[in-house]
């Protein structure tokens, strides 16, 4: 069950995954039967409101989950050999080599008390196993990379502005030459200007590096700008993926649609943000059937009863009782 | 900080308190906490009922440091007392002290930093410099060469509301040099509270500064206070303890600090007599560790994130 | 980095202990004049019945005591301060302050010196792991046991340890700093000076253990959670080095306050636990002054607790500088 949008080899593949985080003797699914295929060189947005899953997704890529995370079920494989993501010790070469992260806010993700430059030439040092020496130079090589002046190197991050601390975050996620880059919300906080130079610099060295990307953000307008193919996630479920020219021109998810009309659009002179009616789910005690049912303009008697699966549909993929084929479809109007 | 301004109706703030006693008890260190202090509120509230009056060398009942036995469950001091009694009496001095020293140190405190923190300026540059000066310097330090020289100056005679005189002198001494947390604390929060809006309103209404610090930013800072206030006053047992140790107390009246002074001179240590010196001790510790446990519930409850503990 | 801040800042920390060094002393005059008695008796040292009225006379106008009290009296106490000149003891006839404060001095540097070592190794690197493996079996029973010490005088541990290794063991002295009639200067000597150390010196550590503890299990659990935790891992560097590389520094920042601040309150604080233990340094001279009152030894004494606080909070001060480039500016 393996999708790609346009075929070719996978880099990265997760099949079926499912992670519970354990609080308190209660256990909470985060995600649900994750399935995708990620490219070489491809960018993926993975859009949704807070807890629906996105940055579960990619800390479990990146390998990355926290104690109280178990996965319950699947596998991620990285050119077709299975990561033991549940297994801290051993996840360890694979992160940063293979996937590196670009996280947000650089203030709090950057060390307060050691210069940049050490900061991005530790990697190589400790993963690469250059010398001091060597790891420096190449630090002042990726800095120039990101467009930061190299005598800046010896600055603490305190001293540097947001825009330029997330350079910083970017030079340091290159330091091991990755094949995969996840960025986890990277131009939150920012003003628009920079938050676009960030965004312009992630696609040239995507494509300079042909670096696969995967854009982790609730503001689907970034993902408009900078990717090729998006996915919706709602409740830890993929509830819709398609590329982003197909998602925006006609979204088949009733969720995706509310989503793509909530965005502030100033040419079209709506200037009021719609919030999608009705409270986030919760992933304690989540409703039965679609999880987007009691929020749904669109439900049916089926969508309360039926988890709709992710089926392919055109040259994407959708999970929702409305485009199932019309003879599984009991199609009674709520 | 806290984000919630008092501004509740009569029953919203009913709740508002139930809901925080609820979130406050749920905390097993301050369940503890809090029946270790009442357990001793109630045993210095009333000594002569639960011991007989305070014994002297004149009407002691004993032998000379006789260890722990059905007649004097807690054995007897160098002049046959019954340490049972003296430690029961002792917990109505050393609370007597530490809870009025910490209310003079509380109101001190939050004087001077609301009106530091309220007027700015000017004002707010000379307290500061005094706060800074009784941060730094450790009650202890100040109270050790401040004391002997008061109680010269007042002598030591007489009897005020049935304590000694002395006493007083050191619980004003101790209140007078421990103020400098608070009113740092209760400056940080007041000058936050005068740029919200409601305090504007009162001004534009017409209150006075001082009805405006005394109704509208007073309230807001009782979580503040009580949560600090509850480690000021183990500090205040820690120092009077110490004082009253190297002799500053009033052996006609002995606080426990005073009882452990009076063991280390008797040489109860050297001696063996573990539980003339153990008993007062083991109030100490238990007394300053309950408050320490409240204080860290308190500020738990009302502030999730941070510490008080130095 | 700029030079010009930077010596703003050090200037700015050094104005505020020079004020509250000044009002050490200041307080030390009033509390001096307050004293019922005539002050060229007291600066005689009590002597106040041998004293001659020419002698009386002569102090008076060495001190300026028949001048105004302000300025000239109090300009001439701060010059014959700062000249290191405190006066003479009433209890030890005709002994100047500074000279009895320098020669209890060594005692009590030793005493705390080594109990701050102690502490500084075993209670950091304690406080430091419990925040490290938060909710661990060792966090539960550190943080535990280091709020009752926290809670404990420091001088009833003392005497608690009396009982116990001296009374009733007897395996060390509970008394003084040598055994009457070892020869000084032989090994024997310096073996019995260690051992009438280990009791008292193990009260202080203690009494500064728990403290170090909570401090440095509290930075520590909050260093734990920041974002450049996260990205340390996600860097693929092994705990080892997380702790090492990112943690370590970033939680001993606090931890070094507290150091730099103890080094002026330990002094003080030995002061009770000297008591019990009769040693003879700074603490059994403040404890003979009170007995007899001896102001001007115990202005002395207060006049050395408030240097050391001082210049411990400027080291505090100048440490946090160096060690956290957010500081420095």
């Amino acid at each position: 069950m393996i999708h790609s949008s346009q075929g070719g080899t996978s880099l990265l593949e997760v099949d079926g995954l499912s992670v519970d985080y354990g609080l308190k003797g209660v256990s909470s699914r985060a995600i649900d039967s994750v399935s995708f295929a990620l490219r070489a060189g491809e960018a993926v947005g993975l859009v949704g409101e807070s807890g629906s899953g996105k940055t579960t997704t990619a800390m479990a890529i990146a390998g990355l989950l926290s104690p109280n995370a178990r996965v319950s079920g699947g596998q991620v494989r990285y050119r077709g050999n299975r990561l033991p993501i549940d297994d801290d010790a051993a996840m360890r070469p694979h992160r940063w080599s293979e996937t590196s992260v670009v996280f947000q806010g650089a203030m709090n993700a950057l060390n307060p008390v050691h210069r940049i430059i050490k900061q991005i030439a530790e990697p190589c040092m400790l993963k690469l196993g250059m010398s001091r020496g060597e790891a420096t130079a190449r630090a002042r090589e990726l800095l120039e990379f990101v467009g930061i002046p190299t005598d800046r190197g010896s600055a603490y991050p305190h001293e540097l502005s947001g825009g330029m601390r997330q350079r910083v975050m970017i030079a340091m996620a290159l330091a091991c030459r990755p094949s995969i880059i996840i960025g986890d919300e990277p131009t939150t906080a920012l003003d628009v200007i920079t938050q676009a130079q960030i965004l312009k610099l992630l696609g040239e060295l995507r494509s300079q590096l042909n670096l696969a990307l995967i854009l982790i953000t609730h503001d689907l307008s970034v993902v408009a700008e900078s990717c090729d193919r998006v996915m919706i996630m709602y409740a830890g479920r993929i509830v819709e993926d398609g590329s982003v020219a197909e998602i925006f021109a006609q979204p088949k998810h009733p969720y995706t649609r509310l989503l793509i009309e909530s965005i502030p659009n100033p040419a079209s002179g709506k200037k009021m943000i719609r919030p999608i009616p009705g409270d986030p789910p919760n992933l304690v005690n989540r409703p039965l059937g679609c999880a987007f049912h009691p929020r749904c303009p669109s439900a049916m008697a089926v969508c309360a009863t039926e988890v709709p699966s992710l089926d392919k549909l055109g040259r994407g993929r959708v999970a929702c009782h409305l485009h199932r084929s019309s003879q599984d479809k009991v199609a009674v109007h709520a | 900080m806290s984000e919630s301004t008092v501004r509740y109706s009569p029953r919203g703030r009913a709740r508002a308190i139930k809901g925080f006693l609820r979130q406050f008890l749920s905390y097993g260190s301050a369940q503890v906490g809090l029946v270790c202090l009442v357990f001793f509120l109630v045993v210095a509230a009333v000594p002569n009922i639960l011991v007989g009056p305070l014994q002297t060398a004149i009407n002691a009942t004993g032998d000379f440091l006789v260890p722990p036995s059905g007649q004097h469950l807690l054995g007897t001091d160098e002049v046959g007392r019954d340490v049972l009694n003296l430690v029961v009496h002792g917990a109505r001095i050393s609370l007597m002290i530490a809870l009025l020293s910490t209310v003079i140190s509380l109101v001190v405190g939050t004087t001077i930093g609301m009106t530091a923190g309220y007027y700015g300026g000017r004002v707010d540059v000379w307290l500061m410099r005094l706060t800074d000066f009784f941060f730094v310097m450790p009650s202890f330090v100040l109270a050790l060469v401040i004391t002997p020289v008061v109680l010269e100056v007042m002598g030591r005679g007489g009897e005020i509301l049935g304590f000694r005189p002395s006493l007083f002198v050191i619980l004003v001494v101790i209140g007078m040099t421990s103020w400098a947390f608070v009113a740092r604390i209760v400056r940080s929060q007041t000058l936050s509270l005068k740029e919200r809006t409601f305090i504007d309103r009162a001004r534009v209404v017409g209150s006075s500064n001082f009805n405006i610090m005394v109704r509208h930013i007073l309230p807001n800072l009782v979580p503040q206070i009580a949560a600090n206030g509850a480690l000021v006053v183990a500090g205040a047992i820690y120092v009077e303890t110490s004082l009253s140790f190297l002799g500053l107390g009033d052996p006609l009246q002995p606080s426990w600090g005073t009882l452990l002074s009076l063991a280390q001179r008797a040489g109860a240590a050297s001696a063996g007599a573990w539980w003339y010196l153990g008993a007062p001790g083991v109030c100490v510790l238990t007394v300053s560790l309950s408050f320490v446990l409240i204080g860290n519930a308190l500020d738990d409850t009302f502030n999730p994130r941070r510490r008080v503990i130095p | 980095m700029n030079g010009g801040r930077t010596g703003r800042h050090i200037g700015s920390i050094l104005i505020r202990a020079i004020i509250t060094l000044l009002m050490v002393v200041v307080l030390n005059f009033v509390l001096f004049r307050v004293i019922p008695g005539d002050p060229a008796a007291l600066l005689l040292g009590g002597a106040r019945t041998s004293v001659t009225a020419e002698q009386m006379e002569a102090q008076r106008q060495n001190w300026g005591l028949d001048r105004p009290l302000f300025p000239d009296q109090v300009v001439h106490y701060l010059s014959a301060t700062l000249q290191g000149d405190l006066g003479y003891s009433f209890k030890f006839r005709g002994q100047r302050v500074a000279d009895l404060i320098l020669e209890r001095l060594p005692a009590t540097i030793v005493l705390v010196g080594l109990a701050q070592f102690i502490a500084i190794l075993s209670g950091v690197m304690l406080g430091l792991y419990a925040g490290w493996r938060r909710g661990g079996a060792v966090d539960h029973i550190a943080t535990g046991a280091s709020l009752a010490l926290y809670s404990t005088p420091s001088f009833w541990l003392g005497m608690l340890l009396v009982v116990i290794f001296s009374t009733s063991l007897g395996w060390l002295p509970g008394y003084g700093a040598y055994s009457p009639g070892t020869i000084t200067g032989s090994l024997d000597s310096l073996l019995d000076y260690l051992r009438h150390l280990a009791l008292p010196v193990t009260a202080v550590a203690l009494g500064l253990i728990g403290q170090y503890v909570v401090v440095a299990r509290a930075a520590m659990s909050d260093v734990v959670t920041e974002d450049y935790m996260v990205t340390a891992r996600a860097k693929g560097l092994t705990n080892g080095q997380m702790l090492m590389r990112h943690a370590f520094r970033n939680a001993m920042l606090p931890v070094v306050t507290l150091i730099a601040l103890n080094l002026g309150y330990v002094v003080a604080g030995a002061i009770t636990v000297e008591a019990v233990f009769a040693w003879p340094g700074i603490g059994g001279l403040t404890v003979e002054a009170l007995n007899a009152r001896d102001y001007p030894v115990l202005q002395g004494i207060f006049l050395l607790l408030g240097a050391s606080i001082v210049v411990a909070n400027l080291i505090a001060d100048l440490a946090y500088g160096l060690l956290d480039p957010r500081v420095r500016q």
